[in-house]
């Protein structure tokens, strides 16, 4: 059944299937930074808010995923950026997110000879989102 | 030691410099190769159609939004190739490392066809430093 984006249940869900990935968990391996998602606001797409996707990640297992203000994701050691229309393209295969961050249309924030260390788990990561069904607020 | 040819760098020539500015301060061997380094090196991504070109000055580097002239050696390959360059070991006597997972995909590209590189003739010492300040590992 399909969750609400950036919902409680959501985040949950999301959590679920990282833990339950194999690929991710030995693409991470030894990864132990926090990564944020900031989600800005589109209201023309019923998004009105800008929101956070707070991510604790340790060693291929993802400790807490949770959804709270754009400002505690923009803690985190990792930050990627992006309005809402971006990450609904992620999270539905339009966009790849290594071409998005490639053509500034995810805008990352941190370490990068880290970040690129480990291409193939945030790839498996963004996989990991595609297979969360998910009820869209500009849709139905 | 980085600079940027263009007022607004691409967002891929922001993300390669700041791999290789990053790489550079925190690795002593890295840094090394780039004291040494002199060549125009570019970097074009096929399925977002963005290039750059890396100009190395030995111990500096401009970075030219999309493809110049006078390349000495200009690398294409899809996104995640581009990503998987920077994932190569350097192995014994500072050779890319072609026999693990990442080193095999790589290869494997190459001989599809799937990773083109212009210039490899009489560059290859060159290919190997750039691969060498490029690579995070």
């Amino acid at each position: 059944m399909a969750v609400k984006f950036a919902s409680d249940e959501w985040a949950r869900q999301f959590k679920d299937e990282v833990n339950r990935s194999s690929v991710y968990k030995s693409a991470a391996k030894g990864w132990k930074w926090t990564v944020g998602l900031v989600v800005e606001a589109e209201p023309d797409k019923n998004f009105p808010e800008s929101l956070g996707v707070i991510m604790d990640l340790f060693d291929g297992t993802a400790r807490d995923i949770k959804v709270g203000p754009a400002s505690e994701a923009q803690q985190c050691d990792f930050v990627i950026t992006a309005p809402y229309t971006r990450w609904k393209q992620v999270a539905t295969k339009e966009l790849d997110a290594t071409k998005g961050m490639l053509q500034g249309k995810l805008k990352l924030k941190g370490d990068l000879p880290t970040i690129v260390r480990y291409t193939k788990a945030s790839q498996e990561m963004t996989e990991c989102t595609t297979r969360v069904p998910v009820e869209w607020p500009d849709e139905g | 030691m980085l600079k940027y040819a263009d007022a607004e760098p691409s967002a891929f020539a922001s993300m390669l410099g700041g791999l290789i500015e990053a790489n550079v301060a925190n690795r002593l061997e890295k840094r090394k190769d780039f004291e040494t380094l002199a060549a125009r090196v570019g970097i074009f991504v096929t399925d977002i159609d963005e290039g750059v070109t890396l100009e190395f000055q030995s111990g500096s580097l401009v970075v030219h939004n999309g493809l110049q002239p006078k390349r000495d050696i200009t690398i294409r390959a899809e996104a995640d190739t581009v990503m998987n360059l920077s994932n190569l070991k350097i192995g014994p006597f500072g050779m890319p490392v072609y026999y693990d997972e990442v080193g095999r995909g790589i290869a494997l590209k190459l001989v599809r066809g799937r990773l083109r590189i212009e210039g490899l003739i009489g560059h290859l010492a060159t290919l190997n430093t750039v691969t060498r300040i490029f690579s995070v590992k």
